[in-house]
């Protein structure tokens, strides 16, 4: 356990290493460091905070193939909420409440439906691709973006590194929360033990499906405040696509974390910089002319494929993940 | 395991009085396992739930443990109704149930396991607190367990001792075992019988359910017998007698036997030496075994399961690969993972678990009836296509000959019942015209006149000089079909030899690694 | 009744997605009757709406057969919206930069954009066989890395000269005819449905189809039955490539008006996606595909007078897609249906 542990943070320390490099390379070109690390740390956030639930969510044995489907609508959502209250941080919790609520829905469909996971979580992406257009334009009339007044932007805070917003260090919190979730609480002992053997728990004494319901509200809350930060604390506005595979991006952290929340920050960390990087380049006056900017925008999609390529097989996740439970 | 020799309750005991009355289960699939039953559970005594597979038993006791609420009938406890919506409800009450497939995490260590649902406190896990508090049930009940190993990486028989202990744990005044011997060697039986002795006589009740006579007229007090949902006899153990427990069982007299007449063997078929085979963990689970089957003869290998026997039987059929040793078939040695080329040159396969490998429940009867056969050159036309009013014909046939009761060879097996799944695949592979026919527990399962009808297949494969290797679960079927028999334990074969030179109490004893005297190899 | 089952499962899913679409109409004071009866008048009133109906079908049966396959081989390969970027943008190649003869030149456009479809999904297919990737996240990356290189080449080097806003049109011996003036339908329809037929037969009547199925239903008697399973899973990718490669064809060499690819991708993108829900509600068969195709078909056509009718947004028509598929997945709600009222 302990080795596997130092073997993942050898990768990623490798990788950030290579990372560095490229930094360095950027620089030369001329790109600014602190300005990328602020780009990462806000593209770690959406990746991040979905990750770091889906984490919890997996462990209890519960699916959600679904997460790029909760950014998209919660994403929109959490803008119509900010407002109608006039205010970045209601838009925020309002985003985490759809995100809750999707997450509800879907893990009353696996629990009580026995729904095949993978299936109803496509739908739901399916579902989102139609319905946030829709949104969109039902809401603003306007077809497939909306930009909102300034003031409604959660403010960041400004800091020696850059700006760094209070969502993410909220993320960061929460994954070290959700660290101490599930390895010494009482709560995530079940949880653990829900995901390897149900019938265990169920003998127990203990209430599988009330087990993993909690885990799908909360996994689908975080990623619903990862949906509802991108507009409001990150790009100033919500369009159709906004989302742009992060949920499954985010689903790649999680695979690579195998299922432990803080590697999976650290997962989010190296694609958002990934991201960063990417956007960076876009931005900046005499490297955006070298650099096709269709190339840089792969580059967060193939590292996702290298990484996941190279880490995975090593992973040992729990025995009943995406299986509904029956008592015979 | 039980070794404490002042075996005293630490809470003073009352005992409950269980009454289960007209007790019905209908499954929501439309299955009725239980046809109004009454049952009832006197304090500090031991009863034996006897019954074939599918009488109803286990459904009986996990309606009493909470696991699946009844159709219709109720519950009393000392006369006073109860109603159990789950598990929990009826631990309150003082039932708990150890399960025939455990219900352990099994990556959790044996103290995290008996905690589970237990942990003594609302939001920290505190480990080392209640750690006492089950090392102290472990000295009372003289169970001893190593509590900081993952339960996964424990024999089957400690990993039993884990559940009782999980069960104990939670102040439990009725215990109900579920075939609780099936996985443990005849010592192991033992042991486990004077627990339950001693616990009865601190004033517990225990229900134990078995299909084995032998055991429930060692270990009860009184005995009731279930076939298909309703009860079919009630006796106190004394005065119980195995044939009218066997009849009351199947409805029948006696359970035919199967003749086998002596016949010389003829030339070896299967050679097999010094093999070695790695199990699914990467240790080795065949260590070093060598052993030959001729034709015309049933070669049997005994031993409880999970000692190897699946391992060498996918080694020999081409699903696993050879880490030491060969494998010959006729003088030639056998390609690993190749196992067209072992099905090509004669060997047939009746698998350990049709669900599992032998069958695909969604495809229909005649697809099934190719699996494994879909190369060969009879069922296929040019260009890979599949000869499909060949198929269509040989089902039929195999239906046919084979006694499969199916609605036709178009019906998708999921609708078949178990033993006319099994002769489907029995069926399939004796038809192959076998050289070797492995046979891996070719009977679970099924009710007494499929169990007799396939027992009598393989006689004659023998009888026709195919050479037979077995390999059962169930000690009775090896006796009663081999010639030669091999006991095998840890991956190694105590013993070898004509089935004639040993005697059964001998068998049990390898079977738990004891080497009885004068019988060394 | 067990052979209706499919069908009245698939209809049932179909009732809940229009009837929870409906739904999402009213809180935007929208009529959903208004909207549906637009709609259904859209798809079918009149000859000339069911051709455009049965154009919107063609992608979407060969998308659908992507899914399906992968399901029957149990993958989740939801990676046909790549590789239908690639087929289109090999067709557009062929199409327009080779100089050949009519005849051929249309059956080598669409073979190159078979070509294109199959080898996008090589990679998702060696990375599940050598490494064990999950083929939903490989697939979705792919798809990914497919717009943004799609686009680049679309831009590029496929720009019509002069016109950014697309790539150069196919050239007319490359064209699929054209089956009524006015219309979009083409005679690439034919080549998809045959496409489908030679699938099915395929999956039931040959030995490689019924080891891909039986990999799907049962990977261990796979095993045991000698089957070599990466080869079953790569066949499924690659025919799912076809698929899809031969979905992007249609698109460019068998759709009027535009001939060619859009450089935002925009009459191309989700017909992938699209074509899982069709896969599900053609309960993963080829031919039910066909018929699925064409309800769907029908729903994007008529969502257009949906929208110019009662105001919805065509792309509702998307959400109730997801529905359908989110439906599907449950089959508890079908059974419990069952259990209420037909017993």
């Amino acid at each position: 356990m302990k080795e596997l542990l130092l073997q993942r943070l050898g990768w990623i320390g490798l990788t950030a290493l290579a990372l560095g490099l490229l930094t360095y390379g950027l620089d030369r070109v001329g790109l600014e460091p602190v300005s990328l690390l602020e780009a990462g740390l806000l593209a770690m956030t959406p990746l991040a905070l979905a990750a770091v639930g889906e984490c919890v969510n997996e462990k209890a044995g519960v699916v959600n193939i679904g997460l790029e489907g909760t950014l998209l609508i919660s994403a929109v959502a959490g803008v119509w909420v900010a407002e109608q209250f006039g205010s970045g941080v209601a838009g925020l919790i309002g985003g985490m409440t759809v995100g809750g609520l999707i997450g509800l829905v879907l893990g009353l469909l696996a629990v009580y439906g026995r729904s095949d996971q993978i299936i109803a979580g496509i739908g739901l992406n399916l579902f989102a691709l139609g319905f946030t257009p829709y949104l969109l334009m039902s809401l603003w009339a306007f077809p497939g973006i909306h930009i909102f007044p300034r003031e409604l932007m959660v403010p960041r805070w400004i800091t020696p590194i850059g700006q760094i917003s209070p969502v993410t260090v909220l993320a960061v919190l929460l994954a070290i929360l959700a660290h101490v979730l599930l390895h010494h609480t009482v709560l995530g002992f079940r949880i653990r033990a829900v995901g390897e053997k149900p019938e265990a728990v169920d003998v127990a004494g203990v209430r599988v499906d009330r087990l993993r319901l909690f885990t799908s509200v909360l996994g689908g809350a975080l990623c619903g405040l990862g949906g509802a930060f991108m507009p409001l604390a990150w790009f100033g506005g919500v369009v159709k696509e906004i989302s742009a595979g992060r949920g499954f991006i985010a689903l790649a952290c999680v695979v690579f974390a195998g299922l432990e929340p803080l590697l999976a920050l650290a997962a989010a960390f190296l694609f958002g910089l990934t991201e960063g990087i990417a956007y960076a380049v876009a931005v900046t006056p005499g490297v955006k002319e070298r650099i096709p900017f269709y190339f840089v925008n792969m580059l967060p999609y193939v590292t996702t494929l290298l990484v996941v390529a190279l880490v995975i097989g090593r992973r040992r996740f729990p025995r009943t993940i995406g299986r509904p439970y029956a008592r015979e | 395991m039980l070794a404490h020799p002042h075996f005293r309750p630490s809470v003073r005991t009352m005992g409950l009085r269980i009454e289960m009355r007209e007790i019905h289960k209908v499954y929501p699939d439309g299955t009725v396992a239980l046809r109004g039953v009454d049952f009832r559970l006197e304090r500090g005594e031991i009863v034996g739930l006897l019954g074939e597979n599918g009488a109803g038993k286990t459904t009986l006791m996990k309606i009493l443990s909470g696991l699946l609420p009844p159709t219709r009938g109720e519950i009393r406890i000392d006369g006073r109704p109860v109603r159990f919506r789950n598990p929990a409800d009826a631990l309150r009450e003082g039932i708990g149930m150890v399960h025939q497939i455990f219900t352990l995490v099994p990556p959790y260590t044996a103290l995290e396991n008996i905690l589970l649902g237990q942990e003594g406190s609302a939001l920290w896990l505190a480990k080392d607190r209640a750690r006492d508090r089950v090392q102290r049930l472990l000295e009372e009940t003289g169970l001893s367990i190593p509590l900081d190993v993952p339960v996964e990486l424990l024999p089957v028989g400690v990993q039993q001792r884990v559940e009782i202990a999980k069960v104990l744990y939670r102040g439990t005044q009725v215990l109900i075992l579920d075939e609780p011997t099936s996985a443990l060697t005849p010592l192991e039986v033992e042991e486990l019988f004077r627990f339950l002795r001693r616990l009865k006589e601190g004033g517990r009740s225990i229900v134990f359910i078995t299909h084995k006579l032998r055991e429930v007229l060692e270990i009860s007090d009184r005995i009731v017998v279930l076939r298909n949902g309703r009860v079919t006899g009630e006796i106190p153990t004394i005065e119980a007698t195995p044939e009218l427990l066997a009849e009351w069982m199947v409805g029948r007299a006696v359970v035919p036997r199967v003749s086998r007449s002596p016949r010389p063997p003829g030339e070896p078929v299967l050679v097999v030496r010094d093999l070695e085979v790695m199990g699914d963990l990467g240790l080795p689970a065949v260590r070093g075994v060598s052993f030959e089957v001729r034709a015309g003869e049933i070669f049997g290998i005994a031993g409880v399961e999970g000692n190897g026997q699946s391992e060498l039987v996918q080694a020999l059929g081409g699903l696993r690969p050879i880490h030491r040793g060969e494998i010959l078939l006729d003088g030639k040695p056998l390609p690993p993972l190749a196992p067209i080329e072992a099905y090509r040159r004669g060997i047939a396969h009746i698998p350990e678990d049709r669900l599992r490998f032998g069958m695909a429940l969604n495809f229909d009867v005649a697809e099934n009836s190719i699996l494994s056969r879909q190369w060969e050159p009879v069922f296929l036309r040019g260009g890979g296509r599949l000869n499909w009013p060949r198929i269509l014909t040989f089902a039929s046939e195999l239906l046919q000959r084979f006694q499969v009761i199916a609605p036709g060879v178009r019906a998708v097996v999921r609708s078949l019942s178990g033993g006319n799944q099994q002769k489907l695949v029995v069926g399939r592979e004796l038809t192959k015209e076998p050289r070797l026919i492995l046979a891996v527990h070719p009977t679970r399962g099924l009710d007494v006149a499929s169990t007799a009808y396939i027992r009598e297949l393989l006689v004659q494969m023998r009888d026709a000089g195919k050479a037979v290797l077995l390999i059962s679960a169930d000690l009775d079927e090896v006796l009663e079909l081999s010639d030669r028999i091999a006991v095998m334990y840890e991956g190694k074969f105590l013993a070898v030899g004509p089935v004639e030179v040993f005697t059964r109490e001998e068998i049990g004893l390898m079977m738990g690694g004891m080497i009885p005297e004068g019988r060394a190899r | 009744m067990r052979r209706a089952r499919p069908l009245l499962e698939s209809l049932f899913a179909i009732s809940i997605g229009l009837i929870v679409g409906g739904l999402l109409m009213l809180p935007f004071r929208y009529d959903p009757l208004k909207a549906y009866q637009a709609l259904f008048r859209g798809a079918f009133g009149t000859s000339h709406d069911i051709m455009e109906t049965l154009a919107f079908a063609t992608p979407l049966m060969l998308t659908a057969i992507t899914f399906a396959v992968g399901v029957r081989a149990g993958l989740f390969n939801i990676g046909a919206e790549g590789q239908m970027y690639m087929g289109a943008i090999g067709a557009v190649f062929a199409a327009s930069l080779l100089p050949l003869p009519p005849g051929i030149h249309v059956v080598v456009a669409t073979l190159v954009a078979m070509l294109f479809g199959a080898l996008w999904s090589l990679v998702p297919a060696l990375l599940k066989i050598w490494r064990g990737v999950h083929e939903v996240i490989s697939t979705i990356m792919f798809n990914w890395i497919a717009f943004h290189l799609a686009m680049y080449l679309a831009i590029y080097y496929l720009a019509e000269p002069g016109r950014a806003e697309r790539t150069r049109p196919a050239l007319p011996t490359a064209r699929y005819p054209i089956l009524a003036e006015g219309s979009t339908l083409t005679a690439v329809i034919f080549v998809a449905v045959l496409f489908c037929i030679a699938v099915y037969f395929v999956l039931w009547g040959t030995r490689l189809g019924y080891e891909l199925r039986l990999v799907g239903e049962n990977p261990e008697a796979a095993r045991y039955a000698g089957v070599r399973i990466s080869r079953a899973l790569l066949w499924s990718f690659l025919i799912g490539g076809m698929a899809a490669g031969l979905a992007g064809a249609s698109q460019i060499i068998g759709r009027p008006p535009a001939w060619s690819l859009y450089a935002t991708l925009g009459n191309v993108v989700t017909l992938g996606f699209d074509g899982i829900g069709v896969a599900l509600v053609g309960r993963n068969h080829p031919l039910g595909g066909i018929l699925a195709a064409i309800l769907f078909g029908a729903l994007q056509h008529g969502g257009r007078f949906m929208e110019y009718h009662a105001g919805v947004l065509s792309e509702l028509v998307r959400a109730v897609n997801g529905l359908i598929v989110i439906t599907l997945a449950v089959p508890e709600l079908w059974a419990m249906v069952r259990r209420r009222w037909i017993r």
